[in-house]
């Protein structure tokens, strides 16, 4: 019931053919649709038909987010809610926004973004067989996560952007507070793990970056190697999140969006108790093992 | 709504103080709480007032199996199914168990005695709420996260696997299957993960095994280490599953009661397709790298 886990990021590229380039060489995603000025990209152990939608724009940054809800009726529940909060939503039946995508509705958050819940996305199968499958393919190229994990956005009001998606079921695993008692950074989920979605404080419409899922820390480590083989410039890590215990390695796309590859993390129940770290701790809430936080990590988001 | 999780799993042991340094020292539980002939244990980053139940008797074996259900009404809704599928079902009542609330009892159509709670008293993990450090330094012994599944075997897996899917609501991510199409063994998921619970062909209210969860391959390896150390008797790997791509090992408690640790497997949505291996694939299906699997593995549980 309700809203399962983050579906899909479309993020605009101003180079199509070097994004596209980029995401499946080195990152290791599979191509599975093209348009005139849209491509559609999944993780190799995706079922369904897109998880990422680069988009030809002038500029970068997030064209939309998706989450895959668990029923349909979900759909018509969101829009409901979004109604009754005085904003309006739009309804797409399936195939209308994109090839094989599902049902969806789409409204505007708080913090100006754009945010899909779609039902029935295509299912394009992953690249093992149904029967006496192996562990994972052989032919992989780059990185190849297997699948996408959560999104990070900037927000001008943190407080009123975790609000809001608590409204829609999510939970709050952690907060970041600042002296004063208003909230930095909040991290919140849906599928049980430390989050599927956060919120750091900056401004509104901004994407601080979206996460690949690695399964384990010795893949952090190869993917370090990968990413400085192809040149791309590192941000930040391989390293350790206090906020979500998570191993992280943050870096660009060509285009400029920051992407991250993300393992480990905990179990989180429905009646969780939120973590709070305090603003003097922040460093080691992001970045335990050094303790401090680089500028470039606070300031630079697309 | 349902049921989230595997809760705890509850045991009868011959010898309750060496079982308890083996479960405090080995393996690196935490002792919850303690009386005359009950011992109670959980993990480190576990919330809920205890994940083991040991309780002294002449000999080993399985006293039931408890699983976490996310809102109160579940058990009503869940109480009702067992009933109209034809199994009696018992109340127990708040302050009859220890560490628990109202829960509900059956025998399930494997043989097993089964317990689904809702109301947990919570203990909390070892790290606190505020700034928390990603993990506590100094645990003894393996020290894993967290529960995480347990295997059982019945007569008639097919029936048991029809109870578990229509009755109580788990999805079957894996199937074993004969020549002739009878199910072998079933793997079947609440938390998104491919198992909280797996049933594998054998005697009614036969106990395979429980499992804990490790971050990595590399605590893995460490495990191992830890377990050689202590002299304790290894059943099979460190190795890889072919179902549930897990990464494990095997080893029996101090009593012959078997235990794993279990990372890896992959994310599972509610619509996802179920995993089908052939008899002939059984060897990969259960030790990807081998091919083969030991007697002992097959014939030996509690």
């Amino acid at each position: 019931m309700g809203i399962l886990r983050l579906s899909h990021v479309e993020v605009r590229v101003p180079d199509l053919e070097l994004a596209t380039a980029y995401y499946t060489e080195v990152l290791g995603l599979i191509e599975t649709a093209r348009e005139a000025d849209r491509v559609f990209l999944k993780c190799w152990d995706e079922h369904q038909h897109h998880s990422v939608i680069l988009r030809f724009a002038p500029t970068y940054g997030l064209e939309h987010m998706g989450f895959k809800v668990e029923h349909e009726d979900d759909l018509a529940v969101a829009e409901s809610l979004v109604e009754s909060m005085g904003s309006t939503v739009k309804r797409f039946s399936p195939g209308e926004l994109a090839p094989g995508h599902g049902a969806a509705v789409r409204f505007d958050t708080p913090s100006g973004h754009v945010m899909e819940l779609v039902f029935g996305m295509q299912q394009v199968g992953n690249m093992l067989p149904r029967m006496n499958p192996a562990p994972r393919p052989q032919s992989l190229v780059g990185i190849a996560p297997p699948r996408v994990d959560h999104i990070f956005l900037t927000s001008e009001n943190v407080d009123e952007s975790t609000e809001f998606f608590q409204r829609f079921g999510f939970r709050l695993t952690e907060q970041i507070l600042a002296r004063d008692g208003h909230q930095l950074a909040t991290f919140l989920e849906r599928s049980h793990t430390p989050h599927d979605i956060a919120f750091v404080t900056g401004p509104n419409g901004g994407l601080h970056h979206f996460a690949f899922w690695l399964d384990d820390w010795n893949e952090v480590r190869t993917a370090a190697d990968t990413l400085a083989y192809h040149g791309v410039p590192i941000d930040v890590g391989p390293t350790r999140h206090g906020v979500t215990r998570g191993y992280t390695l943050y870096f660009f796309d060509p285009v400029g969006n920051r992407n991250e590859v993300f393992t480990g993390g905990y179990w989180v129940d429905p009646d969780f108790e939120t973590i709070t770290w305090t603003e003097e701790q922040m460093g080691r809430a992001i970045f335990y093992y050094e303790g401090q936080v680089n500028d470039r990590f606070f300031t630079v988001h697309s | 709504m349902g049921i989230l999780r595997l809760a705890h799993v509850d045991l009868r042991v011959p010898d309750l103080d060496l079982a308890t340094a083996y479960y405090t020292e080995v393996v690196g539980m935490n002792l919850v709480e303690r009386d005359e002939d009950t011992v109670y244990l959980k993990c480190w980053d576990e919330a809920d007032h205890h994940s083991v139940r040991l309780r002294y008797a002449s000999r080993n074996g399985l006293d039931q199996i408890s699983f976490k259900v996310e809102e109160e009404d579940d058990l009503a809704v869940l109480e009702r199914r067992v009933e109209d599928y034809g199994f009696p079902v018992k109340r127990v009542s708040k302050g009859e168990e220890v560490g628990q609330g109202e829960s509900i009892r059956f025998e399930t159509p494997s043989g097993q005695l089964m317990e689904l709670v809702h109301d947990v008293e919570k203990v909390g993990t070892l790290l606190g709420k505020l700034n928390p450090s990603p993990m506590p330094v100094g645990l003894p012994g393996i020290a894993p996260p967290r529960l995480d599944h347990t295997l059982v075997t019945a007569e008639e897996v097919g029936e048991a696997c029809r109870f578990y899917r229509d009755v109580l609501g788990f999805r079957l991510t894996e199937q074993l299957l004969d020549g002739n199409g009878h199910q072998l063994g079933v793997w079947l998921e609440r938390s998104g993960t491919p198992h909280d619970l797996a049933v594998v062909v054998g005697p009614n209210g036969g106990f395979h095994h429980m499992a804990f969860w490790l971050d990595d391959w590399d605590h893995i390896r460490r495990a191992a280490d830890i377990l050689a150390y202590n002299g304790i008797e290894l059943d099979a790997g460190p190795t890889r599953h072919g179902i549930t791509r897990g990464n494990t090992i095997y080893f029996f408690d101090p009593l012959g009661i078997r235990n794993e640790v279990f990372t890896g497997g992959y994310a599972v949505d509610p619509d996802f397709p179920t995993i089908t291996w052939t008899e002939d694939q059984f060897g990969r299906g259960l030790f990807y790298w081998e091919g083969e699997v030991n007697t002992r593995f097959l014939r030996m549980h509690t």
